[in-house]
């Protein structure tokens, strides 16, 4: 009766055209600054570990799918985006193997075993760098990594310095030099003013939401301005606490992690605000020099608990009393 | 289709489209030879069935499958009933399809069927169920629940459709007769009025309160509308007629007032017809005309794999032939190219959350569609609020993992009633 055949599928018809390609390709764009910046600062040996990162990740997906008979899943770009952040935590000199086995880690233990994108309770880059930081510690220090290298600004990884000299390290570094990537630590980390440019845009893209990121600084200045407050000779500065390590690259592309973070607004604010705690705390009291991996990976543990409040659904409960 | 912004901190607006200034007279399509009348009953090997093929019918009257039906069709042409057959529904939902052959000879002046209207509500639910608008006499005239509060939609549920508004502004008059109407044969204590925000329509009448809806999506729909302008939060997993609200078109209450005053049917529905260029033609069509008659009289063209989209791109669905008939509540029919329908996946959900963001009803979606997946009803209902969905479709607009999320919970709803009617 029908010449040609329709297509009939459900409502809505419409779709807002956004996709997992558009949200991936997005964070990668907006980590690039600070990548870039790395590459420049530390050389081709940080082009080479960021290099190899994003392409075994994706390399460990491609057999992770091969091996479960699944469909390609790495033209979503999810992969590449844990690569990316993984090399971005690592030293610029990094011995291939560790990559390799970091990202097999991050992308098999840290996302394929869960059932893939979305199911991951832990952020996977964070995975796999806690395991290597707990196997390889001698490998994650900044100062050793980079002991060839000249450079013209504080030749000292910040948190190192003060957690084995003392808050009057802190001394040594200027706010200014730590937000513009004059300073010695990881790929992507050291330059502040990219991630917080990259952190806008997403935020005002709506891939990461702005809840979290802002809470997790709020929790980092607040909790590291009353222990400064409280002893100042050995507890660093607020303002030192969020340009150096991880801090940036947690607030904007780790704590943001889909899979492993709050959506609903009260839990945002309360999983943003811990993690800037977790970490302080970390630092200051605990014995690592900067606690955001551990500090993350502890948050995203929590995050079903919190993520348990939230707004009565439409005629449930008391709303109409 | 609108496209997400580049800047999107803020949830996305989808917009009701509202009437332009000066609408055109819609164009009537001439009737057709053949017209197809749905029947909301399945065919029953078991019973006599009381309908022919062959069967005479006149215009007007009233076409029941069996002796004890509750559900009928009326006839709006006089001729002879050529097919009857099975129609299943997207959710296999059955009913029973009738093509009635228009026969002009057959329709002499006393062929008419006229109606014995009485100031009964129940007798208006014998006749008028399928007029134009398809008014909700049968929940009116239910004795199961007593509806205490009538809203008169004379704005536009779905966006893209403006029917609801061109009927409402360009017979006020009509409405306010069947207002009357109603008034007298319903026992209904307040009646209020729906408009968007931003209408010039004249709603002056005596003891009806006119709400405003804001042009935003989804503030015309019924839940929302009972939370906004009546204070009345719907019940998860409760329709608003158990509590009392009933909901009708514009179009209905016209449909009444003209019956009461002529004691015959009409059965001229209003639509809007929007083309793949996205020009809308609004047309009058007679009910059971095929899709196809009204897509020739424009020329719209539809090719193989299109969309033919009936009730609006957010609520509506998609039919399988472009024979579907028009019926007595079919405000629009979209033709969407094969290259603008948006592609699903079966991603799992990632958990952006930006359905949490968007939803109306504030429904935890990602933990929802979770359950759904895994065909847990029973618990999606009990504590993750399955119930609570008032279907806007929202999630599924902005789902960044594309998941088909208002078809899992739609489906989700119709697996827990038939779970808890097996129970």
């Amino acid at each position: 009766m029908n010449k040609y055949k329709l297509t009939v599928s459900h409502a809505p018809f419409w779709h807002d055209g956004d996709s997992l390609f558009q949200m991936n390709m997005n964070i990668l764009l907006a980590a690039l600054p600070a990548a870039i910046f790395g590459i420049f600062q530390f050389g081709a040996s940080a082009f080479g570990v960021l290099a190899l990162s994003v392409g075994s990740a994706m390399f460990w997906e491609l057999v992770m799918n091969m091996v479960s008979k699944k469909p390609l899943s790495i033209g979503d770009l999810d992969a590449a985006v844990i690569g990316l952040m993984f090399g971005m935590m690592l030293p610029p000199i990094t011995p291939w193997w560790v990559v390799i086995t970091g990202t097999f880690v991050a992308v098999i233990v840290g996302k394929m075993i869960f059932g893939g994108i979305g199911a991951n309770p832990f952020n996977p880059a964070l995975i796999g760098m806690a395991i290597l930081m707990l196997s390889w510690k001698a490998f994650f220090d900044f100062d050793t990594s980079l002991v060839d290298f000249v450079f013209d600004f504080t030749e000292l990884a910040p948190l190192a310095a003060i957690k084995f000299q003392g808050a009057g390290a802190a001394e040594m570094f200027s706010v200014g030099d730590l937000f513009m990537g004059k300073e010695v630590g990881a790929i992507g980390s050291v330059f502040g003013l990219g991630l917080v440019l990259g952190g806008i845009y997403l935020i005002l893209r709506g891939y990461i939401r702005w809840e979290i990121s802002l809470s997790f600084i709020v929790g980092i200045i607040v909790t590291a301005f009353i222990f400064n407050m409280v002893n100042s000779e050995n507890y660093a500065g607020p303002l030192f606490h969020l340009f150096s390590g991880y801090t940036l690259l947690g607030a904007f592309f780790l704590m943001t992690e889909n899979s492993s973070s709050p959506v609903n607004t009260i839990p945002m604010f309360i999983y943003g605000f811990l993690g800037g705690l977790m970490i302080i705390l970390m630092r200051n009291i605990g014995s690592y020099a900067d606690g955001t991996v551990l500090a993350i990976l502890l948050l995203n543990l929590v995050n079903p608990l919190i993520d348990n409040i939230r707004p009565k659904a439409l005629g449930k409960g008391e709303n109409n009393a | 289709m609108i496209k997400r912004s580049f800047f999107s901190l803020t949830q996305p607006r989808l917009k009701y489209d509202l009437l332009e200034a000066d609408p055109k007279a819609p164009e009537s399509i001439p009737i057709p030879p053949n017209l197809i009348l749905l029947l909301n009953e399945a065919l029953d090997n078991t019973k006599s069935i009381i309908l022919k093929k062959g069967d005479k019918v006149k215009k007007g009257e009233k076409l029941s499958l069996y002796k004890d039906s509750t559900e009928y069709t009326i006839s709006p042409v006089s001729g002879v009933i050529n097919v009857i057959d099975t129609y299943s529904d997207d959710f296999g939902n059955k009913a029973t399809y009738l093509v009635v052959r228009n026969d002009p000879q057959q329709a002499s002046g006393e062929d008419i069927v006229k109606y014995e209207l009485t100031d009964d509500i129940e007798v208006a639910d014998q006749y008028l169920r399928t007029l134009p608008g398809a008014p909700p006499l049968k929940i009116l005239a239910s004795k199961e629940n007593t509806i205490q509060t009538l809203v008169i939609m004379c704005t536009d549920q779905d966006i893209l459709s403006t029917t609801a508004q061109y009927v409402a502004q360009s017979t006020m008059e009509e409405i306010k007769e069947g207002v009357r109407v109603l008034k007298r044969i319903a026992n209904i204590m307040k009646m209020c009025l729906v408009v968007s925000q931003d209408t010039n329509m004249q709603t002056e009448f005596d003891g009806i309160q006119t709400f405003r809806v804001s042009k935003n999506y989804p503030s015309a729909l019924p839940a929302m509308i009972m939370k906004d302008h009546l204070n009345m939060i719907l019940p998860a997993g409760q329709s608003p007629e158990d509590v009392g609200v009933a909901f009708i078109t514009a179009e209905a209450i016209v449909s009444i007032a003209k019956a009461y005053r002529t004691k015959t049917a009409t059965y001229e529905k209003v639509l809007t017809v929007i083309g793949k260029d996205g020009q809308r033609h609004m047309i009058k069509a007679t009910i059971g005309t095929p899709l196809r008659r009204i897509f020739n009289a424009f020329s719209l063209h539809i090719n193989e794999k299109d969309r033919l989209i009936i009730g609006g791109p957010m609520k509506g669905f998609a039919t399988y032939t472009h024979h579907h008939p028009v019926l007595p509540d079919m405000d629009t029919v979209i033709i969407q190219d094969r290259d603008l329908i948006p592609a699903l996946s079966d991603n799992a959900c990632i958990n952006c959350g930006k359905c949490i963001k968007i939803c109306p009803a504030n429904i935890p979606v990602n933990l929802l569609v979770r359950l759904l997946e895994a065909d847990q009803y029973e618990e999606a209902f009990d504590k993750f609020d399955l119930g609570s969905c008032i279907e806007c479709g929202l999630c599924a607009y902005v789902c960044l993992a594309r998941i088909p999320l208002y078809q899992y919970i739609r489906l989700g709803k119709h697996e827990f009633l038939k779970l808890k009617a097996d129970a």
